[in-house]
């Protein structure tokens, strides 16, 4: 099979003023010709196959909008070769555009003011989307979702999670080769993020539709990505699935512990004492072990460690010795910890 | 997948507009208390305006050879003639901030013209309270100074209220556009908007710099003075002949600025 998607040795190089402090300083700017070269993306490598979900994540500032924005035609990268759906994105914006859908989480690109339903009818003949083609996929929507009570309401009138909702099926509408979606779960409530996602599911399922996924949520990954792709300052730190990464720490554990008898009664500023004490005591402790670590999740602290370098058991012998603990759980490591590891560059 | 496209030409971007601009009404229709307090709020800014024209005609018999109807014509072309920027390209005045705020990425994923699929989105009512003002007032001075009224003077009027608007549009493109290079283009919108002002006035009362200006830099003495002068004197300058291709000319080359800013365009990580 072929990729939908290839990029290769692609960089993106930004060039940016060199500013200078004070009144005197942007006088000088006005003038000056000192650009500092900055690379937000840097000799990446990868090949997407049709219908693939992919994680692209990294954090904020990593690159990620770049390589998207390279992806989807708006950026001309400055070396490498970027094909999409068999095309060269920038060289032709329209016609790869018609072939890709994409979606801004917070940025609805319906058109505001009116009902859904006429923005999707727009849609079709912007798109040219043959009358069969349009309904079965109407259908398909409504047989997913509850749209059709959206359908008269206009855009500037629904909440976050419904224009999400029909910002998803309009990226869908046209059944591109390849739906961008970026952050499409940010700022939304537990059973909206968990209703979004089984619709992006559904979809990639029905049609074959390859999803490329940025997103800060792993529950986002954990739900829909086999494969994710990892950059960091514009380089790339991991491509591979998932299942691999969780092997790779596979000898990890996460031991969850609480010192107190009602947790929910213990203040954050507290908790974060606890666990900052604890993270000191432990260093004292075990200076050589690199992969302890002590975090704060909810109202519980939560030590990771790796059991091939030091027995589980033992740190927690070592901790009851000097503090009691009231609760205590052992989990396998989760996937927002993997990623943790590898933006923090823990592992290589 | 790939499905064989039909040209999205001329035809297929009418049938988009249209369809667009009627519902975009239909949804404002429907904040009516809206539609009557902008459209009234339109119509008393020219009836002041209005009234500030007719005090200095108190005290002027005529301004640099135009007399009171005379004066009126223009005034009342250039309402005109401002009224298809106002109505149809106002989209433009939100251009800076969707460019600021990183809003603007997504015009760059439709297969359709990013010009056009920015500019489509907004049709602003309230020009229309200008159109009518506009009309009232060319009617009435077009009486006074009781012009011909043929099929001939009429495709003429047409014509150079087109090419009014046409320079009118360019320039508030071209002052939009400055957003895609510069922060404080807010400036550059209103600066030039004030300026639009000037174009009731027959350019002959600027002198020097300020003719030369208002002719070749920011034109806007083609707005209502170089197409209306065919209606009001004999002997037509070469400047209202060819002010029609001049206008086209002008509106292109606001559309190619425009789209170079649109291209040159990155938008702001998240």
């Amino acid at each position: 099979m072929e990729p939908i998607i290839t990029l290769k040795n692609v960089s993106k190089e930004f060039k940016v003023l060199n500013r200078h402090e004070g009144l005197k300083g942007s006088v000088k700017d006005l003038f000056s010709r000192d650009y500092k070269i900055i690379k937000a993306v840097n000799d990446i490598s990868m090949e997407i196959m049709p219908g693939e979900i992919c994680g692209y994540l990294g954090p904020n500032g990593a690159g990620k909008s770049t390589t998207i924005k390279m992806m989807t035609g708006v950026l001309e990268p400055t070396a490498g070769e970027i094909i999409v759906n068999g095309r060269v994105p920038y060289k032709n914006r329209t016609e790869n555009a018609q072939n890709i859908g994409v979606v801004f989480g917070q940025r609805s690109q319906l058109w505001w003011s009116l009902p859904l339903i006429e923005s999707f009818k727009l849609l079709k003949d912007i798109y040219q989307i043959e009358d069969k083609q349009y309904k079965d996929m109407m259908e398909l929507y409504e047989s997913l979702v509850d749209i059709k009570s959206l359908y008269s309401k206009p855009v500037r009138q629904m909440s976050l999670g419904q224009r999400t909702l029909s910002d998803i099926l309009a990226a869908f509408l046209h059944n591109p080769g390849v739906v961008f979606l970026d952050e499409p779960t940010i700022g939304l409530d537990v059973s909206m993020k968990s209703k979004i996602r089984d619709l992006i599911k559904a979809l990639n399922h029905e049609k074959n539709t390859t999803v490329i996924l940025t997103t800060h949520d792993m529950g986002d990954v954990d739900a829909l990505c086999k494969r994710i792709v990892i950059i960091d300052k514009g380089v790339m730190l991991y491509d591979n699935s998932i299942e691999n990464l969780k092997s790779f720490f596979g000898a990890y554990r996460t031991m969850r512990l609480r010192f107190t008898k009602d947790a929910s009664e213990l203040t954050e500023e507290a908790l974060k004492k606890q666990a900052e004490e604890l993270s000191a005591n432990l260093l004292q402790k075990y200076p050589q072990v690199k992969s302890l670590s002590v975090s704060v999740d909810e109202d519980w602290i939560d030590v990771l460690l790796n059991e091939d370098e030091i027995p589980l058991m033992k740190v927690m012998h070592h901790i009851q010795e000097t503090k009691r603990i009231y609760d205590v759980q052992l989990k396998e490591i989760s996937t927002e910890s993997v990623i943790k590891k590898i933006y923090d560059k823990d592992i290589k | 997948m790939n499905q064989t496209l039909k040209k999205r030409g001329l035809r297929f971007y009418a049938s988009i507009y249209f369809k667009i601009i009627a519902q975009d009404f239909k949804s404002k229709m429907s904040y009516r208390a809206d539609f009557i307090i902008s459209t009234l709020g339109m119509i008393m800014t020219n009836i002041s305006g209005f009234i500030a024209f007719y005090i200095m005609f108190q005290n002027f018999e005529t301004i640099n050879g135009w007399n009171y109807y005379e004066m009126l014509f223009l005034y009342g072309f250039s309402l005109i003639a401002l009224t298809p920027m106002q109505c149809l390209f106002d989209n433009n005045w939100n251009l800076r901030y969707k460019v600021y705020e990183g809003d603007f990425i997504k015009y760059c994923f439709r297969p359709i013209n990013i010009f056009f699929y920015f500019i489509s989105e907004v049709f602003d009512v309230k020009g229309l309270g200008q159109l009518l003002m506009g009309s009232l007032t060319l009617a009435y001075a077009w009486n006074k100074l009781s012009l011909p009224f043929t099929v001939g003077t009429a495709v003429l009027l047409v014509l150079a209220l087109i090419t009014g608007s046409l320079f009118m549009i360019a320039i508030m493109n071209l002052a939009a556009a400055t957003c895609f290079w510069i922060i404080n283009s807010g400036y550059v919108m209103v600066t030039m908007f004030k300026f639009t002002e000037y174009a009731k006035y027959p350019v002959t009362i600027y002198q020097g710099i300020f003719r030369v200006l208002f002719t070749f830099v920011i034109p806007i003495a083609f707005v209502a003075y170089y197409p209306s002068y065919i209606f009001l004197r004999s002997g037509v300058p070469i400047l209202t002949c060819m002010s029609p291709l001049f206008g086209i000319f002008f509106f292109w080359v606001s559309y190619k600025v425009w789209m170079l800013g649109a291209s040159k365009y990155a938008g702001t990580g998240n």
